[in-house]
Parts: C-alpha cells; sequence; structure tokens
C-alpha cells in the first residue's frame, strides 16, 4: 500500500513537470497577453502610454458608426456560411458514391487547404479585376454587356471576398462530410427502403440525422474561419476598402493598432472577437454535451 | 465534379501561365518569357526566404512537439488533482484569436527585444499551435491502454522513460500529423510573420511576397511567379501527407 502511494505521488509529481512547459508558453504568448488585452482595452494606449478610460472606452466606440459597419461586414460575410456548408455537402454526396477518379478530385478540391490566403487572394484579385478572367467569361457566354468591377465599389469587393472565402472552404468541409458519411450506417438506409422510404424521405429522416454532429463541426469551423481567418486575403485582395467595404472586425483590430497607432482601441475589439468567438465555442460544447446525455 | 475540379485547379493554371509572360505578353502581346521569373529574382531574395521560412517552420515545430507530446501524455497518463483544470485551460486557449492577443504579445516581444530575429515569430507560432496539438496528443496517448504504461511501471522503469521508450514511438501518426498541420498553417502565415519579423532580412517567403503586393507591386506576372514558388512547398507537403491533414482536421470532431 505504501509502495502505491509513492506511485501515484510520482505520477502526479512527473505530470506537472510534463505539463510545465505548455503551461509557461501558452501562458506568456496567449495568456498573459488576451489579460492585458482586457486591462488595455480599458484605456487610451499608444504602445507606451496608457490613459485609464474606463468603460467610456467601450462606450465611444460603440457610438462609432464606423465601428457598426465592420461588424455589418461580419454579419454580411456570414450569409456566405450555408452556402459554404451546403454547397460541399452536395459534392461529399457525390464522391461518396464512389464515382470513377474520386480520389483525385478530392484531392484536388481539398488542395486551397495548403496555399496560402496571400497566394489566394493575389489569384482572386485578377479574377475579379476589371480586365480579368469573370468579365472574359461573362464575354464568352454572350453576356459581354455585364461589365463588372466589383472591386471598385463597397458591396462588390465584400461580395468578391466572400466567393473568395466560399471557394477556399469547399475542400475543408467536403472533407468534414466525407468523414461523416463514412460513419454511416447502412443497414438503416436498407431497412427503410424496404418500408417504402423514397431518396428524400431516407435522405432527411436518416442520412440528416446522423450527419449531424459533423453538420455541428464544419458549422463552426466555417464561422471562426469568417472572423480570424481573413486577415491576409483582406490584406492583399482589398486593403479594407474601398472604403470600409471590406473591413471586418479582425482586420479593423489591425488597422487601429498598426496603422492609427490606438493600441487601446485595437485591444478593446480584440476582447470582443474573444468573446463572440467564446460564447461560439461555449455554446458548441454545451450543445454537445447535451446530446451526450 | 470536372467543372468543379477546373475551378479549384483555376489558380494553379493562372499562376503558371502567367508567370512564364513578360508584362506586354500578359496584356495581350503573344509568346512567352521567362523574364517574370528573373525579374522575381531581382525583386525578392527568395533562396533566402525561403529559407527564412524554413527555420520558422522548423523551430516553431519543434517547440510544439516538445510542449505538446509532454502536454498531452500527462494529461492522459499521469492524471492528478489539477489534471482537469490544465486540460480546460488549454481547450481554452484553443478559442484565443490571433487578432485578441496580438496587439499586447507584440509590445511584449518588443520590450524583450524579440522582434529582430527570427525568435519573436517562432515563439508566438508555437503559443498558437500548442493547444490544439496537446488537445490532438491527449486524444492519441488516451488511445494508448493505461495496462501498458502500468505494466512498464511496474516492472522498475519512471514515468520519464515510459514515456521516451513506449508512449513516444507509439505516438509517430500523432506526431506526424501535427507536423505537417504546422507547417502548413505556419508557411502560409502572414500577419505574425509581418509583425514580429521587423528585420526584412529575416522575412519569410509569404511575408515577402506580401510585402511586395502591398508595395503595389503591379507586375502581375511577377506577382504570380512568387506566388507559385510560395506555395509549391506548402503543395509538395500536402500531397505526401494528405491522410494525416486530413486526420488532422477531422480530430476535433471527437466522439
Amino acid at each position: 500500500m505504501a509502495k502505491k502511494s509513492t506511485l501515484h505521488q510520482q505520477r502526479s509529481r512527473v505530470g506537472i513537470i510534463f505539463a510545465t512547459p505548455a503551461l509557461i508558453l501558452v501562458s506568456a504568448f496567449l495568456g498573459i497577453p488576451i489579460i492585458q488585452a482586457g486591462y488595455f482595452s480599458f484605456t487610451e494606449w499608444n504602445g507606451i502610454d496608457a490613459k485609464w478610460l474606463g468603460v467610456s472606452a467601450y462606450i465611444n466606440e460603440f457610438k462609432n458608426p464606423i465601428f457598426w459597419r465592420v461588424l455589418e461586414n461580419n454579419g454580411l460575410l456570414l450569409l456566405g456560411v450555408p452556402i459554404a456548408i451546403l454547397f460541399p455537402m452536395g459534392i461529399a454526396f457525390l464522391l461518396n458514391e464512389k464515382v470513377a477518379g474520386w480520389k483525385i478530385f478530392r484531392t484536388i478540391f481539398f488542395l486551397p487547404t495548403a496555399i496560402s490566403w496571400v497566394v489566394i487572394g493575389m489569384v482572386s484579385m485578377r479574377f475579379f479585376a476589371q480586365e480579368g478572367l469573370l468579365n472574359d467569361l461573362l464575354k464568352a457566354f454572350g453576356l459581354g454587356f455585364i461589365k463588372t468591377d466589383l472591386l471598385s465599389s463597397e458591396k462588390g469587393a465584400l461580395f468578391a471576398v466572400a466567393i473568395t472565402f466560399i471557394w477556399s472552404m469547399v475542400g475543408t468541409n467536403t472533407i468534414i462530410f466525407l468523414t461523416g458519411m463514412a460513419t454511416l450506417d447502412q443497414s438503416l438506409n436498407e431497412a427503410a427502403r424496404m418500408d417504402g422510404a423514397g431518396n428524400f424521405r431516407i435522405f432527411r429522416s436518416i442520412t440528416l440525422p446522423q450527419l449531424n454532429r459533423f453538420i455541428q463541426f464544419s458549422f463552426i469551423i466555417t464561422v471562426i474561419s469568417a472572423f480570424t481567418a481573413l486577415f491576409s486575403l483582406i490584406f492583399v485582395m482589398t486593403g479594407g476598402g474601398p472604403g470600409f467595404g471590406t473591413t471586418t472586425l479582425e482586420f479593423f483590430i489591425f488597422q487601429s493598432a498598426f496603422s492609427r497607432g490606438n493600441f487601446g482601441t485595437g485591444a478593446m475589439l480584440g476582447v470582443i472577437l474573444f468573446a463572440m468567438m467564446a460564447i461560439l465555442g461555449i455554446g458548441q460544447l454545451l450543445l454537445m454535451r447535451k446530446k451526450d446525455e | 465534379m470536372c467543372v468543379l475540379a477546373v475551378v479549384m485547379l483555376y489558380p494553379f493554371f493562372f499562376m503558371i501561365n502567367t508567370s512564364f509572360k513578360s508584362k506586354e505578353q500578359y496584356f495581350g502581346a503573344p509568346g512567352r518569357s521567362t523574364k517574370s521569373w528573373i525579374k522575381l529574382f531581382d525583386a525578392l531574395p527568395v533562396w533566402k526566404q525561403l529559407l527564412n521560412s524554413t527555420l520558422v517552420c522548423a523551430g516553431a515545430i519543434s517547440i510544439i512537439l516538445v510542449v505538446a507530446t509532454m502536454a498531452g501524455f500527462a494529461i492522459a497518463k499521469m492524471r492528478s488533482k489539477t489534471t482537469p483544470i490544465f486540460f480546460l485551460g488549454i481547450v481554452g486557449a484553443m478559442l484565443i484569436p490571433l487578432q485578441s492577443i496580438i496587439i499586447p504579445a507584440y509590445i511584449n516581444a518588443s520590450k524583450l527585444n524579440l522582434l529582430n530575429g527570427y525568435w519573436g515569430a517562432i515563439f508566438v507560432y508555437a503559443a498558437l499551435g500548442s493547444p490544439f496539438a496537446t488537445f490532438l496528443m491527449t486524444s492519441y496517448f488516451r488511445g494508448i491502454p493505461d495496462d501498458i504504461v502500468e505494466a512498464a511501471i511496474v516492472d522498475g522503469l519512471s514515468y520519464p522513460k515510459v514515456f521516451l521508450k513506449i508512449a513516444l514511438p507509439l505516438a509517430v501518426p500523432a506526431i506526424i500529423t501535427v507536423i505537417v498541420l504546422q507547417f502548413i498553417q505556419v508557411w502560409d502565415d502572414l500577419l505574425v510573420g509581418l509583425l514580429f519579423i521587423q528585420d526584412p532580412t529575416y522575412r519569410t517567403i509569404t511575408v515577402g511576397l506580401g510585402a511586395l503586393s502591398a508595395g503595389r507591386v503591379t507586375d502581375i506576372p511577377v506577382l504570380m511567379a512568387g506566388s507559385l514558388i510560395s506555395a509549391i512547398p506548402a503543395v509538395i507537403v500536402y500531397l505526401i501527407f494528405q491522410r494525416q491533414l486530413v486526420n488532422g482536421l477531422t480530430a476535433g470532431i471527437g466522439k
């Protein structure tokens, strides 16, 4: 018995030692900065001196029409999320039927995951440009009278960013649904078919519920990407413009701090972004826990 | 399917096609040339930046591997009262967006003089990658039966020995997944490199390219040649380790 308890002690002692490097690294570069961000969000800060403003810092920002404009951009980008989920789901269905060459298709669809947003942004910019492929395509289909110049208008540029975002999510979400479909219980389908259920009925009542977890996961991934992964794309493609047309919250943080020197405002926007992501993450956890019970 | 494949491959076609044109040829003059490639190598220290990218990736991934395998093993196999809190902290850290911490982290790093070489970027990448890597390693180590670990302990091995001699060799697939995932992430990143590497001679290729385009270089074929070169290493890694990448991506779905 005595031996066992020393073993137990050894185990927890070594365990703590093993966990320490991760703890130090994550605390130093994520934990402490997020606490600092919380503090400095209430100040006017130029990186060196900070002046305490308190809650009025937040109130002032909430009165800033640009702040709401930026959030509106984020909201509009979210409209692309259903497409970025449903479209890949359809693709995954087709691939799951093991069409000829499905492995090659899978590799091709997933390829954007490996390419940086900088590269995607540069190509995309050319695609939507006035002398770009989009206009060539329109002309080729006899629609030459529609001359698009999406990047020069605020709404158009945001639309172009959204299309690029959806394009790049296709691979990731297709893979998620392919993984999901591999877990489907085929015997249920057959049983339902025996009972006279049609294809649509089977899809709705049997396939979809089984895929629920994967739909949720792809939703979370897509929303998180829409809020936090598009900095480089926007940086390269539009620089946030024209005007504030494509400035999303994450880009606004960078602009406030590093173009305008308002580090306090930047920190505050960062805190707001973190709060949004945390609510999303906790909501997801609660939803999953509810399912488990 | 084929139409979609064309849509997905179009950027590659466009990059290759455009990079082998001069500026005039891009705007309609016939023929091809390697002029733009030569211009690219004049405008950008391509080899040096590829080396920088490699060094930053190697540094960050090494730190992540050490930290995440140890922490993952501690959470999965050396449980104590503090383990659940620690695990919660790690999962919580996964929720922190880079943009939320980047301003204080940047100021801190500049005070610590970390912005002049590779180290600032390496540490930030390592800290950003470690939570998910730890999560991945934890679920992998949990899959190793406790009996194996306990039997080795009863045979007189210490926990660190069990970790090095038994657990790590078993975890090679998960380790490869972490490497591939992090390589692509770090290689492709712009924001951290842009801020945490102040000296242009240490710039990574992705940052070099981003700076080139932001500097309003309007020579599109040159930019496309640069894009192609920066994309190739990550694409090669992707093609070889596709399966590991998929494993890493879907690991978050859990059971």
